[in-house]
């Protein structure tokens, strides 16, 4: 797609979205959000670099096979955190908790958080794959 | 003490695992770490079964939370026994894909192929142990997804026919599953299955119309599902399309599983005493009868040998869906034991014809002669052909013996001769594929002694599963007696 001010607005917008999805997921266990609304923002931030930049500049970018890798890292990361917990609570045992912090910062709420972060990352993945096979009919 | 993780953490190395093969960059590694998964689970299923014959069956609270608020698994003798079938089932169809799947598959789609058994097998577990009914919903979700995927990965276009058709179905029945579970929760508040049995003891009277729609719904939908009579539509596309060793999943445990699901709602959560108010039973147990007759009228005019078993599944699943129907406990009992051999049964049937068609074509026509080329993969065909029919020590004739008397416990005696007229059905259709296959003259012509069998390397997972019949059908007496025990 061709067009001087798309150009430009996009290339001062997609921060700016981006920065919000993260917004969204660093504050998902204090106000409205989480992982996967911040997910899909991220995920339609790469889906606008995707239309406006072109197919070429993007697979350059998010290679198929890093976010392939980055999503298949996060959901590792979230069944080996979120079973650590299961089996933990399960068994009765008390051993390392993550500490709990003071109600309201961002570093607090336990393992909500990096749980989220784990979330958003395959969410804005999956979101960007999507797009892609249903435009184009491939990744 | 430590046996009691083990179900959870089986769930939890198949999830984990399936999510590793995508970042692995050799095909030998994450085949390896998909047998390797599957093998760990069955260790750890046997482990609990040991616990659970001397310590009994028990609750495990998942998480932190206690039971009405958090989710609990309930493990019991049955429940690990099924486990034990669906991974040790699993991982020999697994071994077994190891030889195929390069003829069957495109070569880049085969390690989500792996993904996606990991995914399937570990969701199925998780309906058969879960005690929660949300949780047990979102499993069912993902075991369709991960069916349909299994289906769709040839990249064919009958298979994107079948597997649209599939996934239509499917989602419509976990749709109405849902639906019960709403109405169940709107009158009982509670999601635990323990918990609105409780509940439901003291209000059922006051209800009676919601109750009677959500086992409607439940039926209905798990129906849909585990392909009972009329709503089976779905089953020959999708299982005689996909690869053979999806077909042997998927007939074999993916239906199970779902069959398995309703005999825990009609008995866990609603009771039999309340179910036997309602004419459910007698639904289950009519729509089970036709199922027997008319899935193996529709095999015998079938042209393609896959069909054929794939309506033979019909017909296999009307037993179980008989048994539930029949509403005693000998009837549950001889349920879950079908349950068990029909799953090798059938996944050695469509493994053994899974290497037949690789030699031959796709046809019945194709197969004559096949047992002079093949004598082995036809003679294990042979065996699972005879105990679907039910010939003595087999598994197929003890769980037709115990329907008969089951049948006659719950005096309906007119269904001893729907349960006869089943029998000589699948005997029509499955002894002609072996006598064209052994013998005839015309049928020999030209055929040379064991040219295309295949070495035995590649048989012996399915000349376990073969074993593992026939072992089923020597220790009935012990199996049936602790599904049983552990059914009251």
């Amino acid at each position: 797609m061709k067009s001087t001010i798309l150009y430009e607005v996009s290339k001062f917008l997609i921060p700016i979205i981006q920065l919000f999805g993260i917004y969204i997921i660093f504050h998902g266990h204090l106000s409205p959000g989480g992982g996967f609304a911040g997910g899909t923002i991220i995920g339609a931030g790469l889906i606008l670099y995707r239309i406006v930049f072109g197919e070429e500049k993007a697979q350059e970018k998010l290679k198929y096979t890093k976010l392939l890798n980055l999503m298949c890292g996060s959901l590792i990361t979230y069944g080996i955190l979120k079973g650590y917990s299961f089996i933990v609570g399960g068994s009765n045992v008390h051993l390392f908790d993550i500490p709990l912090g003071k109600p309201g910062d961002i570093l607090s709420g336990g393992l909500i958080l990096p749980l989220n972060i784990c979330v958003g990352i395959v969410v804005s993945v999956v979101i960007y794959f999507l797009f892609n096979l249903f435009y184009e009919g491939e990744i | 003490m430590i046996a009691r993780n083990f179900p959870l953490l089986t769930i939890m190395i198949l999830l984990i695992c399936s999510f590793i093969m995508p970042i692995v960059k050799e095909a030998k590694t994450f085949k390896k770490l998909s047998i390797i998964s599957m093998g760990a689970s069955v260790v750890l299923n046997i482990s609990t079964l040991i616990y659970i014959k001397y310590d009994g069956s028990f609750f495990y609270r998942v998480g932190h939370w206690d039971a009405p608020w958090g989710i609990e698994l309930h493990i019991g003798m049955i429940e690990i026994i099924i486990g034990i079938l669906f991974t040790l089932v699993a991982s020999l169809v697994i071994w077994y894909s190891f030889y195929s799947v390069d003829t069957e598959i495109p070569k880049e789609k085969i390690r989500f192929y792996y993904l996606l058994i990991n995914i399937l097998i570990a969701s199925l577990l998780g309906i058969v142990y879960s005690n929660d009914l949300f949780n047990s919903f979102v499993f069912i979700e993902v075991s369709t997804l991960a069916s349909c995927g299994i289906v769709v990965i040839k990249d064919k276009k009958e298979n994107i026919k079948a597997t649209l058709k599939y996934l239509i179905l499917s989602i419509l029945g976990s749709g109405l599953f849902l639906m019960g579970i709403a109405f169940i929760y709107s009158i009982t508040g509670n999601l635990n299955m323990t918990f609105i049995h409780n509940e439901l003891a003291e209000i059922y009277i006051k209800y009676q119309n919601t109750i009677l729609i959500s086992l409607a719904l439940f039926t209905v939908g798990l129906g849909v599902k585990s392909a009972m009579f009329p709503l089976h539509i779905w089953l020959p596309d999708a299982h005689s399309n996909a690869p053979s060793t999806s077909s042997a999943l998927l007939s074999a445990l993916v239906l199970k599983a779902f069959v398995f699901m309703l005999i825990k709602i009609l008995l866990r959560v609603f009771s039999l005493e309340i179910v036997i108010q309602y004419r459910v039973l007698d639904l289950l147990l009519i729509l089970g009868s036709i199922g027997m007759i008319f899935g193996s009228v529709l095999a015998i005019m079938q042209k393609n040998i896959k069909r054929v078993i794939a309506y033979s599944s019909v017909a296999q699943m009307g037993y179980i869906f008989y048994g539930i129907g029949l509403g005693n406990s000998l009837g549950l009992t001889i349920s879950i034991f079908h349950i068990i051999s029909h799953a090798l049964t059938k996944s050695t049937l469509f493994l053994a014809v899974g290497s037949m068609m690789e030699q031959t074509g796709k046809n019945l026509s194709d197969l004559k002669g096949i047992g002079k080329e093949m004598p082995v993969t036809l003679g294990i065909f042979t065996i699972g052909a005879f105990s679907m029919v039910g010939i003595p020590i087999l598994p197929g004739f003890i769980s037709k013996w115990y329907f008969a008397l089951a049948t006659i416990d719950a005096s309906k005696l007119i269904y001893l001769g729907v349960i006869l007229l089943s029998s000589l059905l699948n005997a029509v259709y499955y002894f002609p594929i072996i006598i064209n296959g052994y013998f005839g003259e015309e049928n020999l012509k030209g055929k040379v002694f064991m040219s295309k069998n295949k070495p035995v390397k590649e048989l012996l997972p399915v000349l376990i599963l073969t074993v593992g019949i026939i072992l089923v059908g020597i220790f009935n007496k012990g199996i049936i007696n602790a599904i049983n025990k552990s059914l009251i």
